[in-house]
């Protein structure tokens, strides 16, 4: 169809220009067996003649099909295009490549580890200023008991049991030396020589040991809560002037708290619990604990109270945290 | 269809036989190709547009048009009728249809990341338990408006370039009411209306001619014709777009006066009915687009697949379901590039800036991608590949073909200028002539004046002005005493003149013409200057020289004189031009001037760039096969050694019919051709030849040929300046209109406007888009990395139950924070190697995001980087007294905010807040180890395959900014707003930056051990596997 029209075209030509191309015939020959490869290539990339473009089917079987054949193609038996050979290849190159990344991060790790004391840590400065944290705890810092239902209270006593277990006099004076008081129990050495711990007996709490009162004051209304400080590998409070517990009414009425007993009686952390040594070394080191006794709260209301802990070095108005150098629970008893 | 060579050689100021023809086949350019409508649907709505012009106005008489429209031919409208017309058919509006342009379009590019970030996002806000995730739900939609509105910014103000564009200043016309003449805006037209137009003036509606006086029109904008047409009142044909007495809107009054009724306005009008066709046609999505979606599907396909692997190890770790959603949504935010939609709009309108710099102004920012992926290029000729202005291109003189300087400016005229035959030649050209310049451009360049007159003239006035100097003066100096212009019967322009030697009584008569007019009335012919007489062997010299001439597609005029007899014709001898008192035979013939529209110098060499770079140049012409192949030739379409059909036959001496078609690389199709062809031989003939020229056509076979091509698998481009490119313009992947001879509308439905109207330009524009291409995927390869690295932790964190190393917030400031000057430096990276030296990317094949790129950015670098930064977040807690043994498990412990006193390797007792505290030094070392991990990556990414040493590590100073960017970023972060809480980040060491530095190296070489590789061995299977 085209040539009739080619035949209609030619004499439109003049023969002027012939001149031009006859000068190149021969380049011509040349020229278009260099250039026959490429233009099959470009038809190809073009992707139009032999038809082979990608199955366009749009439902969802052709897709789920194509999706089949990627997965598993039985007749190049490839899976998701690529063969047996090509996968296991793939594989043992991965292999080898995390093996030795693998490899690398452990020389890293053991070289970090290398660097750093099992003993002392290297900085203390995020764990410092002190926490404090009380006991009995269970999830709440929100003593809520009625003195004549021993269920409502009977768990405080158990906890507190508990925790006093380590302890128990025997126990301390078997593991623990007594060391005098008033100043730091400084123990020089290697850092990996085993340290003694100072006793703090659970008679030292008197009327909150639970010895005399097993029910730590609870059914009378007049609870027992133990305060310790956190535990800072180094940390030393100031010489000569031990830590101190106070506690007050944190909001409202402060004869809503008509009188504390703090044991031991100074109310305060004794220097020669310190410094703690970490507890790779220091292992049977118990930390110090002041017990306050509520002996006079008001009844069937409830009570802020705020615990702090005051010294030298201490903090306790850290806005965004409520337990560095200070606590605050409510106590609720009923009657 | 017939044609002879004698048309296109012989033209001076006459369109008629242009117009012949035109007419000839002008209604079977129109209706015929109703034959192939079944198969090109588009086409097909064009063409019913075409005959739904059920226009008849141009038949009828003015009385039936008075009685039509209810108006007065003499007295026009009254107004009050008019008012009630314009209340009734709405206002015309003053500029076309405009491309709607709204945040529509901003959406396409975004929508799918504020598909992705937004659902996180919203599903974070369900969660309104956690107090935390709540603010960060607040966060991530702040993120995505930001972005969003970040992205419109970039895309209106790229709008605001074209708005300035157009032309605003509104249109007025000048229109008879109540028997007066009266200004209104044009927009206020009502059909019936009678309008008086003169030169200069576009013409405000469709208009029925009533009475003209030498009124021509440039229709170029509608229908593509370039010559000027006349218009009169008389009817000549059937087809509206043909009949000489009807106006269109938009289009220009060249020179003339003449009063019409207005018959149409607004949309009603033809251009209107055109420009609502070309919205109509569907706009593709572009390339880029296309890769970003498949893009965001990979990176969507990541994010749920992991995500919902995790949830389903989650919650069989007996984690709370409402757990498991969070830390879905956390694992979906960590895999989402959110700085990513806005590094990509920079890139491109960096790129976009740079173009328009270049005279590539780009409309639609995603088109600066898809000039890089073009494979194929439809180019107009006229004003394009050429100059659009007629020059002179040969000589024929003393039995010899001379060459013309055809470049732009002229300036180097070789041929031998000693003959006394150029003397004679010198003189005709000057004096038979009547275009002038128009006063007062001396400081102008003489190619640059302005001239009245058509192009022929022009060309020749240029041409003397250049090489002879000042042609006023020398036509001063010959007065001219009588003169004939040229008129299509005659095909000949004559004008005697006294001349300039005072002691020379006798007149000097010169001719102009067409060559065998000419040759006709000569006896004699001037070799060297001496008159001899005109025998056989010189006619045949001379048609041989014509041939040649013609055969190149110029525009031949044959030149002769002759000096008037002294006695015959006295001093006072009065000339009469109708009864031609005068001899017009037996002259002295002395040369042939050839005219041509050349190519522009820049042009062959960028169709050789597009040749080198795989891209096919198709050149869609209106114009006449010989003069389009000639062209093609002389710019590189049809190469110089490729043959068409038509030329093996000649060479071979055989019929056209026995030469086998697929021997030819090059074709010339003529509309006529095409009209005749199915779909079928369409594509096989666009698939099997490398080099095509369609003249002849007609702009709606523009849309046949791009649809075709389109068929094949091609992004095409297309360029174009008529309205009636516009369907085209639209169809093509990018449609590239001309600043200067562009109409409104086709610049509308463009996605690029050439501003100098120059093919170079393109080639310009594919480089730039090739390279953002690659700068892209380098960027999307940097942006993906750090996804694992910030995945990894979460994955972790559920798993092995450490701490959470990073935080969603510190996710957000290395997405949108430290990344995104380095990504965006990265599209100022050079190329690598001769881009411009490869084919064009293949649609479907090379994909911007491909396997390689996924999983070398993931499982290489990726994690290589996790790795690091675990490391730095190991010794972080290691150091403050969290051992990792310790840290195993630790998690539910960690989180629990009544536990006040969690111990940790030494035994230190650890309130919550201060745990959370050593979190957030642990996010901020995470941060610091990916950022300081990220500028090795964003090192490594400036070449895909070249030694980061052959690329030059300090050529890209944009890069060291964006490093520097980052690291000052993460001081500020680190070190100036680390004391606020919300932000998570905290005062950290100075030793931490350094842990990571190995592991930066590490990447380092690591990529330059792949790059080797690849570079060693091309091809193989290392190459296939990791490069990207």
């Amino acid at each position: 169809m085209r040539r009739q029209h080619r035949s209609r075209r030619a004499p439109t030509f003049p023969h002027g220009y012939r001149y031009r191309l006859d000068d190149q015939d021969e380049a011509n020959q040349n020229y278009l067996a260099d250039e026959e490869e490429e233009a099959e290539e470009e038809a190809r990339v073009m992707g139009v003649p032999n038809g082979q473009g990608q199955p366009t089917g749009n439902t969802w079987w052709q897709k789920l099909q194509l999706m089949n054949e990627y997965l598993w193609d039985p007749e190049q038996r490839m899976s998701l295009a690529r063969t047996g050979q090509s996968w296991s290849l793939i594989l043992v190159i991965y292999f080898f490549f995390y093996a030795s990344l693998a490899a690398v991060i452990t020389v890293c790790m053991y070289t970090l580890f290398l660097t750093i004391s099992t003993y002392m840590p290297t900085f203390t400065e995020r764990v410092k200023p002190p926490g404090v944290m009380i006991r009995p705890f269970a999830h709440s810092l929100n003593f809520n008991f009625n003195v004549s239902e021993p269920d409502t209270w009977q768990h405080y006593v158990i906890s507190l049991n508990g925790f006093l277990q380590g302890y128990n006099d025997s126990l301390q004076e078997e593991m623990n030396v007594d060391c005098p008081p008033g100043q730091y129990f400084i123990q020089d050495g290697n850092e990996d020589e085993d340290k003694k711990a100072c006793q703090f007996k659970r008679s030292f709490l008197k009327n909150c040991s639970g010895l005399e009162d097993p029910t730590f004051g609870y059914s009378t209304g007049q609870p027992c809560i133990l305060l310790k400080m956190n535990r800072i590998v180094g940390f030393r409070p100031e010489l000569g002037d031990p830590v101190k517990v106070s506690c007050k009414v944190q909001r409202g009425d402060e004869n809503d708290i008509r009188s504390i007993n703090y044991y031991p009686e100074s109310a305060s952390f004794d220097l020669r619990y310190y410094p703690y040594y970490g507890k790779l070394t220091h292992v049977n080191y118990t930390s110090p604990l002041v017990a306050m006794h509520f002996t006079d709260v008001v009844k069937n209301q409830v009570v802020p109270v705020q615990c702090q802990l005051k010294g030298k070095g201490i903090i306790n108005d850290v806005i965004n945290d409520h337990f560095v150098g200070r606590v605050i629970f409510t106590l609720n008893i009923e009657t | 269809f017939q044609k002879t060579p004698e048309i296109y050689s012989v033209e001076l100021s006459g369109t008629k036989d242009v117009k012949k023809t035109d007419k000839g086949d002008g209604k079977q350019k129109y209706r015929g190709l109703k034959n192939k409508c079944s198969n090109f649907r588009k086409n097909d709505q064009i063409e019913e547009i075409k005959e739904e012009l059920d226009l008849d106005d141009h038949k009828l008489s003015s009385e039936e048009l008075e009685k039509r429209y209810g108006t007065n031919i003499i007295t026009g409208l009254s107004s009050a009728r008019a008012a009630e017309l314009l209340a009734r058919m709405g206002p015309m509006p003053s500029t076309l249809p405009r491309r709607p342009r709204d945040c529509q379009d901003v959406m396409c590019l975004t929508f799918p990341w504020r598909d992705l970030v937004l659902g996180s996002g919203s599903l974070l806000s369900l969660t309104p338990l956690l107090i935390t995730q709540v603010y960060l739900g607040a966060v991530l939609a702040l993120v995505v408006i930001l972005t969003g509105i970040f992205a419109y910014y970039q895309e209106a103000k790229s709008t605001n370039i074209m708005a300035s564009f157009s032309k605003m200043i509104p249109q007025q016309a000048l229109v008879i009411r109540d028997a007066e003449k009266k200004t209104i805006p044009s927009e206020q037209l009502v059909v019936g209306d009678i309008v008086e137009i003169k030169g200069g003036d576009q013409i405000p509606a469709d208009i029925r001619l009533l009475s003209s006086q030498g009124c021509k029109v440039d229709n170029s904008s509608l229908t593509g014709e370039s010559e000027p047409q006349s218009r009169s009142c008389d009817f000549t044909h059937d087809n509206p777009l043909e009949t000489k007495n009807i106006g269109f809107y938009s289009t220009t009054c060249l020179e003339g006066t003449a009063t019409g009724m207005v018959i149409n306005t607004g949309d009603r009008t033809i251009i209107g009915q055109i420009a609502s066709l070309a919205s109509g046609v569907g706009n593709e999505k572009t390339p880029i687009a296309i890769e970003i979606e498949h893009f965001v599907h990979i990176v969507a396909g990541v994010a749920v697949s992991i995500g919902i692997i995790f949830f389903i190890i989650a919650v069989s770790m007996k984690y709370p379901v409402l757990y498991s959603i969070i830390f879905l949504i956390g694992i979906i935010v960590a895999n989402v590039p959110e700085g990513l939609l806005a590094t990509v709009t920079v890139t491109l309108s960096l790129t976009a800036k740079r173009m328009a710099k270049k005279n590539c102004l780009v409309k639609n920012l995603e088109a600066v991608e898809t000039l890089g992926s073009t494979s194929i290029i439809c180019s107009d000729k006229t004003g394009t590949l050429t100059q659009n202005r007629m020059t002179v291109a040969h000589l024929w003189f003393d039995n010899q073909i001379f060459m013309a300087d055809t470049s732009e400016d002229h300036s180097n005229q070789i041929f031998d200028q000693s003959s006394e035959t150029w003397a004679s030649l010198a003189k005709i050209i000057t004096l038979c002539n009547r275009a002038e310049f128009k006063p007062g451009q001396e400081s102008i360049p003489i190619m640059k004046k302005t001239v009245v007159g058509d192009a022929s003239e022009t060309a020749l006035l240029k041409f003397s002005e250049v090489i002879l100097g000042d042609v006023m003066e020398v036509r001063k100096r010959n007065r001219k005493v009588a003169e004939i212009p040229f008129n299509s019967t005659n095909k000949f322009q004559l004008s005697i003149h006294e001349t300039d030697d005072p002691n020379d009584k006798r007149f000097l008569m010169v001719m102009k013409g067409a060559p065998e007019r000419i040759l006709e009335k000569c006896s004699t012919i001037m070799i060297n200057g001496q008159e001899q007489p005109l025998d056989q062997s010189t006619a045949k010299a001379f048609h041989t020289a014509y041939m040649e001439l013609g055969g190149l597609g110029e525009r031949v005029l044959g030149f002769c004189h002759l000096y008037l007899p002294a006695d015959e014709f006295p001093e006072t001898y009065s000339f009469d031009i109708d009864t031609m008192n005068f001899p017009t035979s037996s002259l002295c013939f002395v040369g042939l001037l050839s005219m041509i529209d050349p190519p522009r110098s820049t042009v062959p060499d960028a169709v050789t760039k597009c040749r080198s770079a795989g891209i096919k140049v198709i050149m869609v012409t209106g114009d006449h096969p010989i003069t389009a192949k000639a062209i093609a030739r002389s710019v590189g379409i049809i190469s110089a050694n490729s043959e068409t059909v038509e030329d093996i036959a000649k060479r071979l001496n055989i019929a056209v019919e026995q030469v086998n078609e697929w021997d030819a690389k090059a074709a010339v199709v003529t509309g006529m051709e095409l009209k005749d062809m199915s779909q079928e031989q369409l594509d096989e003939l666009l698939a099997n030849h490398s080099e095509i020229v369609f003249a002849r056509t007609s702009p709606q076979q523009k849309l046949i040929i791009v649809e075709g091509c389109q068929r094949l698998g091609a992004v095409v481009a297309v360029t174009g300046d008529g309205v009636n490119d516009s369907p085209a313009l639209k169809k093509a992947d990018i449609g590239i209109a001309m600043g200067i001879a562009g109409s409104d509308a086709a610049k509308n439905a463009a996605d690029m406007v050439l501003l100098d109207d120059n093919f170079a330009s393109i080639v310009t524009g594919v480089e730039e888009g090739r390279l953002i291409f690659d700068n892209l995927k380098k960027t999307i390869a940097y942006t993906l990395t750090k996804n694992i690295a910030e995945l990894c932790p979460f994955l972790i964190y559920i798993i092995v139950g450490l701490p959470l190393p990073i935080g969603t917030i510190t996710i957000l400031f290395i997405d949108l924070g430290t990344d995104i000057i380095p990504s965006i430096a990265l599209a100022y990276e050079k190329a690598e190697s001769d881009i411009m030296n490869r084919k064009p990317r293949h649609k479907k094949k090379d994909r911007l995001v491909n396997k390689p790129l996924a999983l070398y950015s993931y499982l290489h670098v990726g994690l290589m980087q996790s790795l690091g930064a675990f490391v730095v977040y190991f010794t972080v807690y290691s150091q403050e007294g969290f051992r990792p043994s310790t840290l195993i498990g630790l998690r539910l412990e960690w989180e629990k905010h009544s536990v006040n006193d969690l111990e940790d390797s030494y035994g230190q007792e650890w309130t919550r807040y201060q745990r959370q505290y050593l979190e957030w030094t642990g996010y901020t070392a995470f941060f610091i180890a990916i950022m300081v991990q990220q500028i090795a990556d964003l090192i490594i990414r400036k070449t895909r395959r070249n030694s980061i040493f052959q690329q030059g590590l300090f050529r890209n100073k944009v890069i060291w900014v964006g490093i520097a960017s980052q690291i000052i970023i993460a001081l500020i972060l680190s070190y100036g707003l680390g004391s606020i809480t919300a932000l998570n980040f905290t005062m950290l060491r100075a030793q931490y930056w350094f842990v990571a530095v190995p592991y930066a190296i590490l990447i380092w070489v690591y990529d330059e051990v792949r790059k080797f590789f690849i570079r060693l061995y091309p091809g193989g299977w290392w190459d296939k596997n990791m490069y990207y």
